[in-house]
């Protein structure tokens, strides 16, 4: 146990002394969070930009109503070229062109055009009801204050004003909304909640991986097979290596939960529920990477395979993309991964309140996989220390 | 020169022998790109298809007239509505995931409106679909007010001229709500500029790649500097330039390799749709020098191989995540999308949307000059450098 202990220390020495893996594990994955909390913070709104030709009354009535619409994120533009070229390029899904002389033309009778443009692909129909719909409100306010005036023959301002006041408490179809199910993402759930458990899954599984290039360069600098000869059994070997992974992964995860926790407020659920998942999961990453160090002769072959390895799984067990908006064989080949297993555990913990009890099956899962990968880990170093 | 090219084509021999330029350079970016587009594929590229529901158990003049204003908007397929008879099926439905969202019209509804009275209009939605929902919300406002406008219509001339209604003024409120019609909305369909999922995965990985790919070029100057075979190729009659241009020249081969590669694999592979290749083989060109460049200064910098590895790995990734490779980063005109142009890499992907949709292949060369100033800016500085430290 000693020998366990000894081996793993030295592992996590050599790791923390490597300035580069201080970024990785300590900086990026906040970063990441952050940067995934400000790119798609909570909701996925599509952009709506608006260049408005002339400030007016109908302009200001219409923007404060697009502004209302929860549907869609509305951004102003400055030019009518930079909104084009923002539709183009994608930054918003449509744009709404308001032009000049709107309130000259509505006194008038003349009909206005108001501009809209969409890409080909994605939500542009919808939006353009969803504008259709703020723009058709607020200009029939307007008509009624012509037709109003056409037939009363007061003024249009006047018109307009008690059109405007009446609205306010004029009796109508009102149009109520409601939602129906479990909210797969609750209101209440915070615009960082989600990504961080996805990021700690992934950075866990990568940095644990990553620590299989220390493995070979022990072995390739002879460090193993002189540990080998001592009286230590692979086991032993295989045991300290896989604890010194363990270790690190460990610290970076309660780094992760514990940061993340004070600066951006995450709820991770319950305690206990989190810590186990993250012990076992971190079990399964120091299988993983001590078998990965067991295979691989060359270091940077070991490291481009560990990326793959770490960013694919993590793209098909969820951490990129929640798993339950994937059709359902995609999700059947998610649960092939443990990083689907971990996420199910947290968002159990966290969406749903749930204890250690609830996430017995997940923690069960991960465990096998922990124990497996291990066992195959320490049969694999065993061939290859015996036999170089 | 020659000896430049001598160099270049030694370490390239070493690289094909030794594997892991070949598994970072073309294996890492093509399964990676394969896997994020099985994995967000369909998430990418799929146009909203939008199913709604109506439970009508009016059945009065005003149910009729929403109803068939909806069955107006499906035939022109924004959505497909199937009905109802109770708001238990319609929720049934909704569990199913058969649609998204269902109006329900309450028994009423048609007399509360007629006699001025409030009357409401229900959108019940899937909890995880709220964008249709709202979409939904925003149909049946708008019939909404066309409804309040005929009743605000009939207030307003109460109002105004102090006195009970004439009898026509229900006959204003209408014809009010036909104006309704004197806007329009002018759709000008925009071009598409922007990549589709499955090219935009295969370039940001490759993109991505491309950095680490490089590094094994002018690393390699570092290698032999600490395995001491530097010093004797100083004492050689080979200028300082011949060597380091020897090492630019095969990390400037090794990108073009692999990303040549990639582009031709993923587009027979996978399908994705570079656009022109003059104007992709600009950007990989650009692109590819500004890699040299700035992985040139970083081994310029490092005091050892491993730490430039390392510090190599920190700028590309950086670099990376900041420029978009992963996910689009930024909104509109925010700081985080002008954050994004200081990298190559937005450029990079930029340039390939700018080729996109049929464009001509010179719509590429904006993006490729402005890569352009990251290589000359960085590839000048780590020249200067890279020579004065072999002259140490």
């Amino acid at each position: 146990m000693r020998k366990i202990l000894a081996i793993a220390g030295s592992n996590v020495r050599r790791m923390l002394r490597e300035k580069s893996n201080i970024f990785f594990v300590f900086i990026f994955p906040l970063a990441l969070i952050l940067l995934i909390g400000a790119q798609f913070g909570g909701d996925f709104d599509p952009g709506v930009g608006v260049w408005v030709a002339e400030d007016g009354v109908i302009a200001a009535s219409i923007l404060e109503e697009l502004e209302a619409d929860d549907s869609i994120e509305l951004t102003r533009f400055e030019s009518e070229d930079e909104l084009t070229s923002a539709v183009e390029r994608g930054n918003v899904q449509a744009g709404v062109f308001l032009p000049a002389g709107m309130d000259d033309a509505a006194r008038s009778g003349v009909v206005i055009d108001v501009g809209f443009i969409t890409r080909p692909d994605g939500f542009g129909p919808q939006l353009q009801s969803v504008v259709g719909s703020a723009v058709s409100r607020v200009m029939t306010l307007f008509y009624d204050a012509q037709v109003t005036t056409e037939k009363t023959e007061s003024s249009f301002d006047d018109a307009l004003d008690v059109a405007l006041q009446q609205a306010e408490s004029a009796p109508g179809l009102t149009v109520t909304t409601s939602a129906l199910g479990e909210a797969l993402f609750p209101a209440t759930l915070g615009r960082f909640d989600l990504g961080a458990s996805s990021q700690l899954v992934l950075f866990v599984f990568l940095t644990a991986l990553a620590g299989s290039a220390a493995l070979i360069l022990s072995r390739q600098l002879g460090v193993s097979r002189r540990m080998l000869s001592t009286p230590t059994s692979t086991n032993v070997i295989v045991g300290g290596e896989g604890a010194g992974r363990w270790a690190v992964a460990m610290v970076q995860g309660l780094y992760i939960i514990v940061v993340t926790f004070i600066l951006f407020r995450v709820n991770w659920g319950d305690p206990l529920g989190a810590a186990l998942i993250l012990v076992t999961f971190s079990a399964v990453g120091a299988g993983a990477g001590v078998l990965m160090g067991a295979i691989f002769k060359n270091d940077q072959q070991a490291s481009g395979i560990g990326v793959v390895l770490s960013l694919g799984l993590a793209a098909l067990g969820g951490c990129m993309f929640p798993i339950e908006l994937f059709s359902p064989t995609m999700q059947q080949v998610a649960h092939l991964t443990p990083h689907a297993w971990a996420l199910d555990g947290f968002a159990e913990l966290v969406r749903r309140d749930g204890t250690v009890l609830d996430i017995l099956p997940e923690l069960g899962v991960l465990t096998a996989y922990a124990a497996v990968l291990l066992l195959i880990a320490s049969w694999r170093l065993r061939v290859v220390l015996t036999r170089d | 020169m020659g000896a430049a090219a001598r160099i270049a084509s030694k370490d390239l021999k070493l690289r094909i022998r030794d594997r892991s330029a070949f598994i970072i350079g073309i294996f890492a970016p093509l399964a990676l790109a394969f896997i994020f587009n099985v994995v967000f594929g369909g998430a990418f590229s799929a146009d909203l298809e939008l199913e709604y529901g109506l439970v009508d158990l009016d059945g009065g003049d005003v149910a009729q007239a929403f109803d068939e204003i909806l069955t107006e908007i499906e035939s022109d397929g924004l959505f497909t509505l199937s009905r109802f008879d109770s708001p238990a099926e319609a929720e049934a439905a909704i569990e199913a995931d058969e649609i998204a969202a269902f109006f329900l019209l309450e028994e009423g509804l048609s007399d509360a409106v007629i006699e001025g009275e409030n009357a409401d209009l229900s959108v019940v939605g899937d909890i995880d679909a709220q964008t249709s929902t709202q979409i939904a919300a925003s149909i049946a406002e708008q019939f909404g007010a066309g409804v309040s406008s005929t009743q605000l219509a009939v207030i307003t001339a109460f109002a105004l001229i102090d006195g009970p209604p004439p009898e026509e003024s229900a006959a204003w409120g209408q014809e009010a709500a036909a104006r309704g019609a004197s806007y329009s909305l002018v759709d000008v369909s925009a071009e598409t500029r922007q990549l589709d999922g499955t090219t935009y995965f295969a370039a940001g990985m490759a993109v991505f790649f491309l950095f680490f790919t490089v590094q094994f070029g002018v690393v390699g100057l570092l290698e032999e500097e600490r395995d001491g075979t530097l010093a004797r190729l100083l004492a050689a009659p080979i200028s300082r330039t011949s060597i380091v241009g020897g090492k630019a020249l095969l990390s400037f081969a090794l990108g073009v390799i692999s990303m040549t590669v990639l582009v031709v694999a993923t587009q027979l592979l996978m399908g994705a749709d570079w656009g022109p290749p003059a104007g992709v083989f600009l950007l990989i060109v650009t692109g590819v020098l500004s890699a040299v460049a700035i992985m040139g200064l970083v081994a310029s910098v490092a005091r050892t191989p491993d730490g430039a590895g390392n510090l190599g790995a920190i700028i590309a990734v950086t670099l990376g995540l900041l420029g978009g490779v992963f996910f689009p980063v930024g909104q509109g005109d925010d700081f985080l999308s002008k954050l994004s142009y200081l990298t190559p890499h937005a450029w990079f992907m930029r340039g390939l949307g700018d080729l996109s949709g049929g464009a001509e292949w010179t719509a590429a060369i904006p993006a490729a000059a402005a890569i352009m100033v990251f290589a000359l800016v960085f590839g000048v500085t780590a020249w200067v450098l890279l020579k004065r430290r072999l002259n140490r």
